[in-house]
């Protein structure tokens, strides 16, 4: 079945009837012309939210961790006094860590959603296929 | 929009009541803003053709700096840092306000941000493109630039991580990135939706193009629910990442020994003013911007009095930072700090400290009149001063303040060549083309949000 609708307060209402009738996220498509913080809230009612944030966590993480132990590699690698400074410098070594922090947190927040969304899907980048300004509501009946 | 919503609105009603048909509205939307992409007319090739002029003339001066040598810059003994480094340190200020609009005001929850976050956005990654240049176009052998990276020369010495110079090559590096990827989140939506435009006909490489670059964005609700965490992640990432840029490029200074330099206040006194020159450039590109592509049904001048708020409060913080540097000069007893200040304020480069001033407290204020902030004419005329002032800012700080250190032998003037002036010339040149390219190929407001937006009644 296609259910199309023109207006939000419609399909979402159409959408909580499916799923208060046992219809799930793996059973049906649904099209939305912009993001819905409301329909997000209403389908993880019945389905998990997104794990994006794991991605972004540990890119995070990954970054910090990189950023201290590259740069403190490096001074042991020829360890050589500079400036009168200590070897392992927390001031300075903090910046690096910090923006690795930052950087990786991004890139791994883009992989995730590469991931997760299934992106790209090369077979939709130049379908026909349009969906407009319509929410769309597709279920698969052979439940 | 307005003439499809109904005008008696409900406080506190639901927004579907509000917009009697939000299909039309969002597909008008669509045909509003998607207008500008396409064939352009000849006001758009004169505008090119006037930027990429600019472009040459960089080229060129740059090339002959190549080929004859450093030393055609005016920079010398003790003035070591010149134009090129002024110019560095502008245009990275240029891209911080588009990060903090789409970044920070969007964690605010500032309705405006809608408004301008794309062009802002646009505006921060091709600032910060034209920024990238100036630390190659000063050095001498620019073949040689890979030497910044982290990685062990021939005896297996690893770079300083202690020099701020190198903390500035991972800085503006990770800047440049994240402004990239969040700028290419918001457009994934809004490419896809150009795969099925009119101007772009079946079978030319555009559409091809757009296809690829959408990624196969069908709209789904998985896509959507990602997307929204992304949005949401990137923006908290890129709030502290823009702070934390333009502290760095301030560290450059504020951690060397140079009287004007060595100060604790200069973060967030660089923050401040970063911020305060990209608004005034997100005026002076968004009005023409507004007008030519007859945007002036979306972006409303309460939004642009928004953003002349920002401006002056910004401008405020800049005024309060150049005072308290003069204060802390005057209170530390220092007497090489207190002989810098009265330097700057009387001395050889006197005209430029003052233009400075006039331009970045002398016009903010005027913002303190209604009138004059929900004036278009107004706001775009000040944004250029502001800017002029900002550029004059970093002036005086680089070179006002090398140019008279400890020992007066070792004073000396710094005038700037005309390959300095040609290759800064060509970096707005740069920038201009890049901007002009954006708004021909690229919806200049964010279709998704502006759609967002309709149901909730805005």
């Amino acid at each position: 079945m296609e259910y199309r609708f023109n207006n939000k307060k419609d399909f979402m209402e159409k959408l909580e009837a499916l799923f208060k009738d046992g219809m799930r996220l793996k059973k049906m498509k649904i099209y939305m012309p912009h993001p819905e913080h409301d329909v997000e809230h209403l389908v993880e009612k019945y389905e998990k939210p997104s794990r994006l944030k794991f991605f972004t966590l540990v890119g995070g993480l990954t970054g910090c961790l990189t950023g201290f132990a590259f740069t403190t590699y490096t001074v042991f690698s020829w360890p050589l006094v500079t400036g009168g400074k200590p070897f392992i410098s927390i001031p300075p070594f903090t910046v690096i860590a910090f923006e690795l922090t930052i950087l990786l947190g991004a890139l791994f927040s883009f992989a995730g959603i590469m991931i997760l969304a299934r992106l790209p899907k090369i077979s939709k980048m130049f379908a026909e296929e349009v969906h407009g300004n319509e929410y769309i509501i597709i279920t698969d009946d052979a439940r | 929009m307005s003439s499809r919503t109904t005008e008696t609105l409900e406080p506190g009603g639901h927004a579907h009541e509000h917009v009697s048909d939000p299909k039309a509205v969002k597909d008008q939307i669509e045909h509003d803003i998607y207008a500008s992409v396409g064939k352009p007319r000849p006001l758009f090739w004169i505008a090119l053709a006037l930027s990429l002029g600019a472009v040459g003339i960089g080229a060129v001066c740059w090339a002959y700096q190549i080929y004859t040598g450093l030393g055609v810059a005016g920079i010398t003994n003790p003035v070591g840092w010149g134009v090129y480094i002024v110019d560095f340190v502008f245009w990275v200020g240029i891209a911080h306000s588009g990060t903090l609009i789409s970044a920070i005001l969007f964690l605010f929850r500032a309705k405006f941000r809608s408004k301008f976050n794309r062009a802002a956005e646009a505006m921060t990654v091709f600032a910060v493109l034209t920024a990238g240049l100036f630390p190659l176009v000063h050095l001498g052998r620019v073949w040689f630039f890979y030497w910044l990276f982290p990685y062990p020369n021939q005896r297996l010495l690893w770079i300083n991580f202690r020099s701020p110079l190198i903390w500035d090559v991972f800085a503006v590096s990770t800047y440049l990135t994240v402004s990239v990827v969040f700028w290419y989140i918001g457009l994934v939506p809004d490419i896809a939706l150009a795969r099925r435009l009119k101007q772009v006909k079946e079978g030319k490489i555009a559409r091809v193009l757009y296809g690829i670059f959408s990624g196969g964005w069908s709209g789904s609700f998985r896509e959507w629910q990602h997307y929204g965490q992304l949005y949401k992640y990137m923006a908290a990432l890129a709030a502290p990442l823009v702070l934390s840029v333009h502290s760095v490029v301030s560290w450059d200074f504020a951690m060397g020994v140079v009287y004007g330099w060595h100060t604790t206040i200069f973060a967030p006194y660089f923050v401040a003013g970063a911020i305060f020159s990209g608004c005034a450039m997100v005026l002076t590109l968004v009005i023409p911007m507004r007008k030519i592509y007859r945007l002036e049904k979306y972006i409303s001048i309460d939004d642009l009095e928004k953003l002349a708020k920002l401006l002056m409060f910004t401008g405020l913080i800049v005024g309060y930072a150049y005072i308290i540097e003069l204060a802390l000069a005057v209170y530390s007893g220092n007497v090489y700090e207190y002989e810098q200040f009265m330097y700057r304020m009387g001395g050889d480069y006197a005209w430029a400290y003052w233009t400075m001033m006039i331009c970045n407290i002398g016009t903010p204020l005027l913002l303190f009149f209604r009138k004059l902030r929900r004036s278009i004419g107004f706001l775009f005329a000040i944004s250029i001063p502001v800017n002029i002032g900002m550029w004059f800012e970093r002036f005086n700080i680089i070179i006002i303040s090398l140019a008279k250190d400890f020992d007066p032998y070792a004073f000396g003037l710094y005038t700037p060549s005309l390959i300095e002036l040609g290759i800064t010339l060509g970096s707005f040149g740069w920038f201009f083309t890049y901007y002009l390219g954006f708004t021909k190929t690229l919806p200049v407001l964010s279709v998704t949000e502006l759609k967002e937006e309709v149901e909730h009644g805005h």
